[in-house]
Parts: C-alpha cells; structure tokens; sequence
C-alpha cells in the first residue's frame, strides 16, 4: 500500500521515490513515512528531516488552499503524527516546526502586501467548496474548532514580531540572511527575545514587553476577516510555501559544507583533533582544513554501535549502504588521502591520549534548546575527559539539528540499541543470564561544550536560543502537545 | 603437523609447543624437556629458508630490467607489495581460522590442567582460581587469544615504507613482539619458552597472574640451573636469570609487579653465601620464591578480598571495568557469603577480558549487567561502588591499569560513587607519571582488526598511507578519581601509596 518500489530496502531513497510519484495520495505517503519511522528504517538527523520536508512539500503541493489556516492546522496535525511516531528523532519536528514557520511567514507578508496596496488578490482563488474541505481535512475542523477569526489575530501579532526579532526564519538563505538581520536590528531582538525566553509562548502574546508588534494593531485588527485570508493569492502562496519548503531541503543539503567553511578557523597546523564515530560533517569539515593544513586526527571508533562506518571512513570504502543518498557522497575522500594522519583508537584509549588533544570535535544527533546535546554513545565520557583537560569540545550540527524543545526528561531521549553487537548471540548461554546495555546515544551537557559551529558559524553554547528562537516561531514549539491544549 | 608449504612453515612453532606440552600436563617433565627443545629447534631451520627464499625472490625480480628509472621502481615496488598482500590476505583466514578453531577448546583444556601442575606447592585453589581467571570460563572466545600465527614476520620482511607507530608514542614502540621461538637464547628454559609465548597471546593475562607464573617458571630454572664450572651460584645465576628475563621482556614487556618480583628474586640470590652447598641453596631459593607468592599473592589476596567484602552492602550495584582477579575474588567470596547484590561489567576492545569475568559471575548466579565502554555514563547511574583492579600504583598515588580504567574512575567520580582501588603492594612502585605516556605498552595494532564473519575494511590499514592503528594496554588514573586503595595492610588514600611502597620494600 505504501507505494514504495519494492525493489530496494524501504528506506530514504525508495521514500522520497515514492513521495515524488503521482500515484501514491498523500495520505498513504504520511503513512509510509511514519512506518518507515517506526521501524528505524529511516533514522538519525538528516535522513529524517529530507524525509519530513520532502513529505511535507507534498502535503503543501497537494493542499487545496481555501484557508491558509486550514494549511497550517493540516501540517500540526501530520507533524504530531510524525513526531508521536518517532519522538526521539527531533529533527522531524524541527522541520515541521520550520515549515509552519514558512507558511506563517507567506501569510503575514501576503498581507501586508494587500494593505500596502499592490496585492493581486482574488484573481486566481479557488472557490471554497465544502466538499473539498470535507474530503482534504475531515477531521481537523472537527479537531480544532477555534475560530478562524482569532487564530489569524493571533498569528498576525505573533509573525509581527517575531519578525522584528529579526525575520530569522528558515525560507531565507541561512548564512547571509540572519547576519544582515542582525546587522540591522541591533542589540534590541536580543533582548527581546530573551524575554519571550522566559514567558510562556502563548501568554506572551498580549504581553506588552515581548510584542514590540503592538506598534501596529491597527494593521492587524483590519485584517481579521475570514473573507481577507482567502481573498489572499491563495495560489502564489502555496508556490511560496513550496518554495520556502524547497530552500529548507536545500539548507538540509549544503549545512555540511557550510559548517566546513569554517574549519579553516578553528583547525590549525599540528593540532592534534580528536573525534568519535563516523559522521559525514566532521569529515567535511577536517577535509576542508586538511586541503591548507597539517594536522592529525585521533579518531574513537565508537564500538560497537558504529565502528565498521569509522573503520570504512578512515579506510576509505563508502559506506555499503546505496539506499542513502547520504551514501553516494560519503567518504569519496578520506582524510588519510588528504594528508592528516589518522590514528584509530579505541573508545577506552580516549583519556589516555587527551592530555595530548587540542580539540575534540563531536557531531551531534540533536541540539536541545539550553545546549545540551544528544550525541553517539561514547561522547559524554569523551567531552568529560576533554574538559577535566581544558580541551575545548567543538559540536559541530546544522541548524536544522538545533531544536526548540527544552529537555525536562533526558533519559526519554535516549535510545537503546542491539544488544547483539555488544555480546552476539552465538554466546547463547551467556546471553540467558546477562543484561546487556547497550545505548545509542549519549546526553552531554552544555556545560561539557565549549563551542557550537552551525552554517551560521560559530556559537557560544549561552547563544543557541537566540538561533532557535529565529528559526521557529514560538507558537510552534510545542508542536506535539498541542491538541492537550485545545 | 608436518609443515608441507611456505604458510605452514611459519605456523609449526607455535602449534608444536602446543602440541608438545600436552604431555606436560601428564607429569612426564622430564621426558618433555629435551622433545622441546627439539621441536623448537627444527623449524627454526625451516622458517628460515621460507624466509630465505622469498628474500631471494625480490632482487631477481627487481633487476629484471636494466636500468629501471626511479619512478618505475617505485611503482614496481608497489606492485609487488599489492601482490605480497594478496597473497597475504588469501592466507591470513586459513591461518588465523586454523589454530582458532582447532586449538581453542583444546588449548583451554591446556590451560586449566596446566596450571595446577605448573603450581607446585602454592595452595592449589588460590592459584587456579587466579590464573584461570583471565585465560579460561568459556566455550569459545576466538577474540581472547591472538591467532598464534606470525604477524610479525610479513612485517619485518617488508620495506620499512611508512613508520606505522604513532609519533606520540614513538618512544613506546620496542622491536615487535616475538611470534616464535626460534631465535632465542639456548640457555633459556623451556618453561620460560613457553611462558613467554603464553604471556605474548595473553593466555596469561593480568599482572599478578603473570607476576605468579614468572615466579613459578623461575624456580623450574632454578631446579635445572647447575653451576658451571669456575662459578659461583650467586653471581652466574643472575645472568642466567637475566637470558631468560630477556626472553620474555621480547614477547611482552614486564609488567610492573614482575619486575618487582624479579628485584626481589635477584637479591635473594646475590645474599646466598658462596660456601653453601649448590643443592641446599637451590633448594633455598625455591623455598623462598614459593613463600614470597604465598605471602605477596596468594595470602594478600585473600585478605585485600575480605577487606573488600566489608565494603559490599547488601543491595550494592558494584561496576568493575574489564577483569581484575582479585575483584572477582572478592565479588565471588562476597558473593559466598550471602552478600546481595549486583555486578556490572564494563569492558572493552580488543580483549574483552570483562566477558570471562561476567561469564564467571553469571555462571555462580551472581546478577550481571555487561556493557562497554561507549555505554559508562548510563551504566553508572545505576553504580553505588566501583571495584578496579590494578596493574600499577604509581608513587604519585596515580593507578596504573588496563585502558579505560581512567575514563570509568572519572565517571564515576563525576556520579558521586566511590572508586575502590584493589591492589597487592607487590604493584607499588616507586615510578612516578603524570599521564599515560610515560610508561605504557603498545599492543600490536593488528589485535584491533575486528574478527567478523566479514572481513573487516581494517585488514587493509598498512595499504592506506598516513592511516594509523594504535592499540595501548594502560593508562593513568589521576589519584583525585580514586576514595580508597585496599591492599593486604588495610584501606589507604592514594595519597599513603610512597609510603606503603617503602614499607614493603623494606620487608
């Protein structure tokens, strides 16, 4: 039913396969991707997020736009969806969080187009039938009875001044827009922002010190009808948002290049560079310096979990998986080629050889809203270490790893892997009587990372909330439990 | 067993120690000496001529053609050691599967009849259960034991093209351990042979099994040593001594407690009194080499043991990280006692020791947890003690101890848990490091290859230039990390380590 092709192993490239196609309806796509969810057939940060933006692009594609409303109501709901299916997976929600992002940002320019006088609006907009609404969203009407009038009063204000805050949100290039946005707005967006910090994003709405959009309610107030929204270019805002959905793929697909084009600045001649487990970033990014520099790289293998990837990654054979794109483009080069050398160690040697090391460089699986970090198993060890040495501890992660959701219960985003790596099961009567841990992932404090390098460079770990707080709108953070408040 | 290629020529040593110490386990030693010595020396011969004969066979290919430019002779060069690899890899299976498969369970049985017949007078029970400890408790273990087969020799017959070792370490790196044999002195006995041998695959592993086992191997010198003429026992003895040291410093370096023993062995032997009978002071220096394992090991043993069974608690989480013997000991006499509680094992690449402990521990029924080392900062939330063995204690307070020892102490420091030190004062000494370069071992990187049923990308690593394995045994543990070392004088901070050391060298 989930129209995969049958030919490969499910997985990334057979969903985006399927997505793509015009035979599969939408529904059975959001279904296939949740199971492929479920399954960990699609897993770690960044196949999850192509995943989700691409299943999100058809959504949008496909949504006949009556009321932009309705649009967003429809993306919350495939978003806690994806997020309920697979919650320790952050970059899901990170990517729905940042495409309700878009589409409220479309909404909120679409009018002020209109009251500035140039808008084209009404000239292509589809009648809204109810047998369309009935047949696309059955139920979601039915799931969020608040008025239309309020919620688009409310988005308004909110867009309003987030974008004074600096219209850091994600359809933008990333680089360059949020330096000039900063450039522009000074120090205030920082100080705003860090009130809405600490108030609650829904009762921060009509709090006057975190709403410098208040300067215009007039604008917004002439805005509430139902009848304005849909007179909106419903047409070109659906491109837009298709468009702002496809910039995010493109982020998705350039961060890692991005965040090596500052390794020039933090790797120098005869360093000595720790890091753990294969990651297709960190190598990025020591290649990027290996091409100007000598150093060497001690690299932890990470057994057992990922040690045949590292093994392949400083050997040089790509990863034998095709079915990832990730895997046409990992390791074509190995740094070994590029003239670092490379000593391979074993987990245990780490402490031993820190007193040595003058930055560990760790990839991330997500970055949580304090700074606190979900790494590979292994890394909390390897960034205590560095710090009882003063080592700096460098996370590298692109900004679509970097997720509003505050941690109040770390052990929930932890995850437990096959126990058969640690002790196989031809050890059988041993098995029987032994309990065998073996975790993913590990929880690394904030206080253990001296420094974080997205594609928009390089962050104090104090710094992180300001970058989320650009990229998500606040009333999207808690995406996943907003049916508990309606 | 007769070596009918090239591959199997190399192979024969070892496999005939193996086979000819069977009969030593039967108690028939003085039929096995001298079938020994002559295994052992006829495929000296034959490893050599392979050798020879693969020597001969470069220059002739290499100066086929005039007068090659540099760069062809590189890239022949290259050629041939792609071809020599091959050759290698199409080979490496059989050789490393055969003496695996073949002498795994059968070298098992070896070890545990072995050992109580190599004892001697020591009390039987103790000894077993030490030196069985780190070798024996399971079915199979391909991974334990390093395939017997000679690694060494396809790289000494190399080109020495790249430096492999790893700079930092440079000064750690000795001539590569031996494989064989052949080659070694004639003066040195054919226990020490096979000691040394055991010691170099780890079927003797651990520092005060080993520190035993040089002991117990010294006084079998000692029985067979007879003064030549125009000597004195005290003054030839001790070079005698030294050959054989010398052999087994080649297959692994001496661990710290060994060379303590040895310290204290070459006193003894230089205070015998010329005038003694050569017999009676023979005799002597037996008597006391089994009462300084008694009193050092066996004894102190039991009682660091008993003091450690104070501090287990009923319903105490106690972490140990890879195997110490006297931790098991103590966790299976608590264990005896009626004591409940829960063991988690941390262990990790590439010897696995924590596998046989936890086996161990699980087969008396004790509740287990196994993980390694990548999963320390979960497992150590459930700790409420930390149990490590020791390798060393340096005079600075700092441990000594299998790799990784330092990154679970740190955790578990980190976690408020107290780190309990188990350590004999036969480990004391009065070097000093601040980290785990100044003294270490380096273990041949090839142990690392992981042994899957698919080959590993690694066997490849000496093909990928700048690319480097480094496979240490030890490292330091700051003393800041470690509540408490119990030795057999009771529980000391670190801190009290110099002090103890002077005090057990004085006794």
């Amino acid at each position: 039913m989930p129209g995969s092709t049958g030919i490969l192993a499910p997985g990334l490239t057979t969903f985006k396969r399927s997505v793509r196609s015009k035979g599969v309806s939408v529904e059975s796509s959001i279904d296939n991707l949740i199971s492929l969810l479920k399954r960990r057939q699609i897993r770690d940060s960044r196949p999850c997020a192509i995943a989700t933006a691409h299943l999100l692009r058809r959504v949008v594609e496909t949504f006949k736009i009556t009321d932009i409303s309705r649009l967003i109501d429809r993306v919350q709901q495939i978003g806690q969806r994806l997020i309920s299916a697979q919650p320790r997976e952050l970059t899901t929600g990170n990517i729905v969080r940042r495409v309700l992002g878009v589409i409220r940002e479309e909404v909120e320019e679409d009018r002020e187009g209109e009251i500035s006088g140039y808008s084209d609006a009404g000239t292509d907009s589809r009648p809204q039938t109810p047998r369309e609404q009935d047949s696309r969203a059955p139920d979601y009407s039915a799931l969020f009875p608040r008025s239309l009038t309020s919620s688009l009063l409310r988005h308004g204000e909110m867009d309003s001044k987030l974008e004074e805050i600096g219209d850091g949100r994600p359809q933008r290039p990333p680089l360059l827009t949020s330096q000039t946005s900063y450039a522009v707005t000074n120090t205030a967006p920082t100080v705003t922002s860090m009130f809405s910090l600490l108030s609650h994003p829904r009762s921060n709405v009509p709090s006057p010190t975190a709403t410098p959009g208040s300067q215009s309610p007039g604008i917004h107030l002439s805005l509430t009808s139902q009848a304005l929204a849909n007179a909106g270019a419903v047409k070109d805002l659906k491109a837009e948002v298709v468009e702002g959905i496809q910039e995010i793929l493109e982020e998705l697909n350039q961060a890692d290049d991005q965040i090596a084009g500052y390794a020039l600045e933090h790797i120098h001649s005869n360093e000595v560079i720790l890091t753990h487990t294969s990651s297709v970033t960190v190598q990025k990014f020591l290649l990027k310096a290996a091409a100007r520099r000598k150093f060497t790289v001690v690299h932890a293998e990470a057994y057992p979990n990922n040690h045949e990837a590292t093994h392949a990654s400083v050997i040089g054979k790509a990863k034998g998986e095709p079915d990832d794109d990730l895997g046409s483009e990992v390791f074509q080069k190995t740094l070994t080629a590029a003239g670092v050398t490379v000593v391979l160690v074993p987990d245990s040697a780490v402490f031993a050889l820190m007193s040595r090391v003058n930055k560990v460089i760790l990839d991330t699986h997500a970055v949580l809203v304090n700074g606190d970090i979900v790494a590979a198993a292994g890394a909390k060890a390897i960034a205590k270490a560095a710090k009882l040495h003063c080592t700096p501890v460098v996370v590298l992660s692109g900004v679509y790893k970097l997720s509003p959701v505050y941690p109040f219960d770390p052990d929930a985003l932890m995850e437990n892997g096959d126990p058969s790596k640690v002790i196989s099961y031809e050890d059988g009567d041993f098995v029987d009587k032994v309990e065998i841990e073996n975790p993913l992932f590990d929880y690394v404090p904030v206080e253990l990372v001296s420094l974080y390098i997205t594609n928009l460079g390089g962050h104090a770990p104090s710094y992180l909330h300001c970058i989320i707080d650009d990229h998500y709108c606040a009333e999207d953070v808690d995406l996943d439990k907003s049916n508990a408040y309606r | 067993m007769a070596p009918s290629a090239n591959v199997e020529g190399e192979l024969a040593p070892a496999q005939d120690i193996e086979s000819s110490e069977k009969p030593l386990e039967n108690g028939a030693k003085e039929q096995v000496v001298p079938a020994t010595s002559e295994d052992i020396t006829a495929p000296k011969g034959k490893a050599k001529t392979a050798n020879g004969a693969q020597q001969k066979g470069k220059p002739s290919e290499g100066s086929k053609d005039g007068k090659p430019s540099g760069k062809e002779l590189k890239e022949k060069a290259k050629a041939e050691k792609a071809a020599r690899r091959a050759q290698q890899k199409g080979r490496q299976p059989g050789q490393q599967g055969q003496p695996i498969v073949d002498l795994g369970p059968e070298k098992q049985k070896n070890a545990d009849t072995r050992r109580p017949s190599v004892a001697g007078p020591a009390p039987t029970t103790k000894i077993q259960h030490k030196r069985t400890g780190s070798a024996s408790g399971g079915a199979q273990k391909p991974i334990q034991f390093r395939p017997v087969q000679a690694h060494a020799a396809p790289i000494s017959e190399e080109p020495p093209k790249e430096n492999k070792n790893v700079a930092l370490f440079d000064h750690l790196y000795g001539n590569p351990r031996r494989n064989t044999v052949a080659g070694a002195s004639k003066d040195v006995h054919p226990a020490v042979l096979a000691l040394g041998l055991q010691m170099r695959n780890y079927m003797i592993c651990g520092s005060s099994a080993r520190c035993v086992a040089t002991m117990l191997a010294f006084k079998r010198v000692i029985e067979a040593y007879i003064t030549p003429p125009q000597n004195s026992l005290p003054r030839h003895l001790t070079t005698h001594l030294s050959s054989q040291i010398d052999y087994i410093v080649s297959c692994r370096p001496l661990s710290i407690s060994m060379g303590n023993a040895i310290r204290w062995l070459k006193v003894k032997i230089s205070e015998v009194d010329v005038t003694t009978e050569e017999s009676e002071a023979k005799a002597d220096l037996c008597n006391a080499i089994d009462s300084f394992i008694t009193e050092k090991i066996t004894v102190a043993d039991q009682v660091i043991a008993r003091r450690g069974i104070e501090k287990i608690r009923d319903g105490d989480v106690i972490l140990t990280y890879a195997k110490s013997s006297i931790v098991q000991q103590t966790l299976v006499e608590a264990f005896r006692q009626g004591r409940k509680f829960k063991v988690i094992v941390v262990d990790s690449r590439p010897l696995f020791e924590g596998k046989n402990l936890a086996r161990a521990l699980t087969d008396l029924g004790l509740e287990a947890q196994y993980s390694l080392t990548h999963g320390i900062s979960h497992v150590i939330k459930d700790a409420t003690k930390v149990f490590l063995g020791a390798h060393a204690m340096m005079s600075n307070g700092r441990l000594y101890s299998r790799v990784g020892t330092a990154l679970v102490a740190m955790t578990a420091k980190e976690a408020d848990v107290p780190v309990i030190v188990c350590c004999e004062s036969i480990k004391y000494t009065e070097k000093v490091a601040l980290d785990s370069f100044v003294h270490n071992e380096v273990a041949p990187p090839e142990e690392l290859i992981t042994q899957g049923e698919t080959s590993s990308p690694l066997s490849k690593w000496l093909d990928v230039p700048n690319l480097q394995l480094l496979n240490l045994m030890y490292d330091l543990t700051p003393a800041e990390y470690i509540s408490m070392v119990i030795d057999e004088s009771g529980y000391l901070p670190p801190s009290s380590v110099p002090f103890m050391q002077r005090l057990s060298l004085n006794t």
